[in-house]
């Protein structure tokens, strides 16, 4: 086992070349999901056994046109190449390009090669050749890119094999650079360059001296060498422009003697698609369509699962009670740990059903057509046609869709979307909105279809995006920035999706949700549970207390039972907070119970659910532990005698959810992807404004 | 022993939420212009 | 008076003339977008806006204002 070799290999490619196919055709499920030090962009590695000696370590870099980065998830392709030192420095490089668009691929395939790294090409897709009339002849231009070509198609398994033994091989791989291209720029300033940093290769210096970051790895001279050089931006600027003018000049006598197509041959299917997909009226419709689609299988689709998963481990919480000895640990696991899981297990049907959706929206092509349809109706509010699969992410969870929002080049339209993403209805507020529903509005049908549950629910997304779209205005009015423009989008070639690719996909964003905010919300609902479970003096003298209150009066042992249970709450740690700030939530018409679940909503808005459930089962006496929508049901308002949940506090908590900014995760992402605590403080404080209001509002006109 | 274990479980959890939001050092932006990387 | 880009008729072929690195992105040269290579214009979004164009094999979408500074000749 340990004196197993281990390759490096990074594969890179433009997005839609498949790059995501060959990564899981190499690695199958032996993948893992992190995020590299510093920064939240994912990094996804796999292991790869190659022989019995030597296995491969995969990284799958972020897709990329070229080694020019336009965004951060595009600059950290470049820091890996060009810091050796670093662990992730790769031994080997795999370039995917795709047969269909070989021409504009191997721009990137040129620049890296460049980088004096061994480098495999990999053509994939080439089942497709003979259909769309493509013919290569390999030997010549592996000859004229100076390097090994590997025919594959990852859908139809073809050429992996290959691929594995040609990285086994690497080290016979030829790394001279094509062409001379530097020379061909401007032979003088070049040779100047490479006299500053002559333990570089030439191409590396340039990159290093055209782009605006800091380099770590560079020691103190260098970066003054590097300064200087940029001193002279006219000029950086027009030698990138003829670089890039030289590569495909390059390219293009690469091609011609060795690549051809028969044009009769080519379909026009995606010119068809593209006029109804773009259509002035029918895009509209049939994006409507899916979005419909989509929020069906959120809402309907996913509840049975849903029901089931929250009936299992009510019924687990009971089972644990019998089976263990009582105790304190039993009670925790019973009632904190058990519901704390079920908590987010509950989850995993809607995240699962969004994210395959949205990959397979992504996998065939379809995201692009959106943006492009969407991206003047976007601009009016500030944002781009970039925004809209953010926003739809949003839906889901605010952190990754904030994350998507990189890819959005103008500085001002991409913190507009940032800003406002939150606004949209995350799953997070979903067990939330469920379960307010289920208890205030009642299961009926409108006009014989509609359900008027349904239609809340409806309601409350239809809120969520308006709310968007209204601070989206006024931040647009309000904010001064001017930024340059950068839009260039790929309309890509309509794909059928890859299963494989969608299952690891989901699974993959599904693991990392369970393991990230999990782990917070179990640990969260351990800490509640001892809050609640304990207090200072008075909470320990519970019994005595009421045994002496009550003497006079006949009551029968249960009746006392749950007499203890309410008045220890009400003493335990978390009564105390949640007492605390009772005259606060007063007005939107909630009492210090729903005080505690709000305070514990600021960890992930989800938390409300388990915190209630947490609360009641502790109020209850212990034998009942039904589901946690009768638990809430049952709770009464002392001062009024009525329901706690009834329709005003309901409505002026679903108010509240909708509006406030209440995750302290996606405050954290804010911050660090605005790298100020300027948005993320206004977020909190506007959308914290605008959520208070509004629920004393409907609550002082409702009731 | 109950008590014990259920005092190892909240240390635990409290262990691990204090990890998680008070010592998210690290990070710095490097950037120069507004492109708010 | 120069055409562009954002003159051309649907289905219209054209060869870039000219393009300045100095508004337009290093991104869109090296998406295909160079002087001397033809240049179709596919379809314009509804409003419009952004325009779908097709240059040296790439499919791509780009506003109105970038389109307008790269002028084409016939």
């Amino acid at each position: 086992m340990s004196n197993e070799k281990v390759v490096k290999v990074a594969l890179i490619g433009n997005p839609n070349t498949g790059k995501t196919s060959i990564f899981n055709q190499l690695t199958g499920l032996k993948q893992k999901v992190g995020n590299y030090p510093g920064i939240t962009v994912e990094k996804k590695q796999g292991i790869c056994k190659l022989s019995h000696t030597v296995k491969a370590e995969i990284t799958d870099l972020p897709g990329t046109y070229s080694i020019n980065p336009t965004s951060l998830d595009e600059t950290l392709v470049l820091d890996t190449l060009l810091d050796e030192k670093k662990s992730g420095f790769p031994d080997v490089i795999i370039v995917v390009v795709e047969i269909e668009n070989i021409k504009r691929n191997l721009l990137l395939f040129t620049q890296i090669k460049d980088l004096k790294i061994p480098t495999i090409l990999v053509i994939n897709m080439i089942d497709q050749m003979k259909r769309k009339g493509i013919n290569i002849d390999v030997k010549q231009l592996e000859e004229k890119l100076n390097t090994k070509i590997v025919l594959a198609s990852a859908r139809k398994n073809i050429g992996i094999e290959e691929l594995k033994s040609t990285i086994l091989e690497y080290k016979k791989l030829d790394v001279t650079p094509i062409g001379k291209i530097t020379d061909r720029i401007d032979k003088e300033y070049f040779t100047r360059l490479k006299n500053a940093f002559p333990e570089f290769p030439l191409y590396k210096s340039w990159l290093l001296i055209t782009q605006n970051n800091e380099f770590d790895f560079l020691t103190n001279e260098q970066r003054k060498l590097v300064l200087t050089f940029r001193e002279d931006l006219g000029c950086i600027k027009r030698y990138q422009h003829k670089e890039t003018i030289l590569r495909y000049q390059i390219i293009n006598d690469v091609l011609k003697e060795s690549f051809n197509v028969d044009k009769s041959k080519a379909s026009d299917l995606r010119g068809i698609l593209d006029r109804v997909l773009t259509h002035k009226i029918f895009g509209y419709v049939i994006f409507a369509l899916i979005l419909l689609f989509i929020f069906q299988g959120i809402f309907d689709w996913a509840t049975y699962p849903m029901d089931l998963i929250d009936t299992a481990f009510a019924n687990l919480s009971s089972w644990v009670k019998t089976v263990l000895p009582a105790g304190t640990f039993t009670n925790l696991i019973a009632e904190g740990i058990v519901p704390g899981i079920g908590g987010v297990v509950i989850f995993i049907p809607q995240i699962a059903i969004l994210f395959t959706f949205i990959s397979i929206l992504e996998e065939t092509g379809y995201m692009s057509r959106v943006v492009f349809l969407m991206d003047k109706i976007m601009r009016k509010f500030g944002m781009s046609g970039k925004s809209v699969i953010p926003l739809i992410s949003g839906t889901a969870c605010a952190i990754p869709a904030i994350m998507a929002s990189r890819n959005i080049g103008n500085w001002k339209e991409r913190l507009i979307t940032i800003l406002v993403i939150p606004f949209t209805t995350c799953s997070a507020r979903l067990p939330v909105y469920a379960i307010l529903i289920a208890l205030i509005i009642p299961d009926q049908s409108v006009l014989g279809i509609l359900n008027l549950q349904g239609l809340t629910m409806m309601a409350l997304y239809l809120l969520g995006f308006t709310a968007a779209i209204f601070s989206a205005i006024l931040l647009n009015k309000v904010l001064k920035i001017e930024g340059k423009t950068l839009f260039v989008i790929e309309m890509p070639n309509y794909k059928i999706p890859s299963i494989k690719n969608i299952f690891y996909e989901v699974v993959e964003k599904t693991k990392a949700f369970i393991f990230g905010a999990g782990k917070i919300i179990l640990a969260i609902s351990i800490v509640l549970w001892f809050l609640a479970s304990n207090g200072p003096s008075k909470f320990k003298n519970a019994e005595e207390t009421i045994a002496a209150q009550i003497e006079s009066t006949q009551l029968s042992k249960g009746e006392l039972q749950k007499k203890v249970a309410s008045y220890k709450l009400e003493h335990s740690y978390i009564g105390y907070m949640g007492k605390t700030i009772e005259p606060v939530i007063k007005p939107m018409g909630y009492d210090w119970k729903i005080g505690i679940a709000l305070i514990s909503s600021f960890a992930a808005r989800e938390v409300f659910v388990g915190a209630l459930a947490t609360i009641y089962n502790v109020d209850n006496d212990s034998e009942n532990t039904g589901t946690i929508k009768q638990r809430m049901s049952a709770e009464v308002n002392p001062e009024t005698g009525e329901k706690r949940f009834n329709f005003p506090t309901g409505i002026s908590l679903l108010l509240f959810y909708a509006f406030a900014m209440q995750c302290v995760g996606t405050l954290a992402i804010v911050k660090r992807e605005t790298n100020s605590w300027k948005w993320p403080i206004l977020q909190l404080v506007g959308m914290g404004i605008l959520a208070y209001v509004s629920a004393v509002l409907a609550f002082n006109i409702l009731s | 022993m109950q008590d014990i274990l259920t005092y190892i479980a909240l240390g635990l959890a409290i262990g691990f939420l204090v990890k998680k939001y008070f010592f998210k050092t690290k990070k710095k932006g490097k950037c120069d212009s507004d492109c708010g990387c | 008076m120069f055409k562009t880009i954002a003159n051309l008729r649907i289905g219209e072929k054209a060869f870039i003339e000219k393009l300045c690195l100095e508004n337009i992105p290093l991104e869109l040269l090296e998406m295909g977008c160079l002087p001397g290579i033809e240049v179709q214009l596919i379809q314009t979004a509804p409003l419009n806006d952004p325009l779908y164009i097709k240059v040296n094999g790439s499919h791509l979408a780009i506003r109105r204002e970038t389109a307008e500074k790269i002028t084409v000749v016939k």
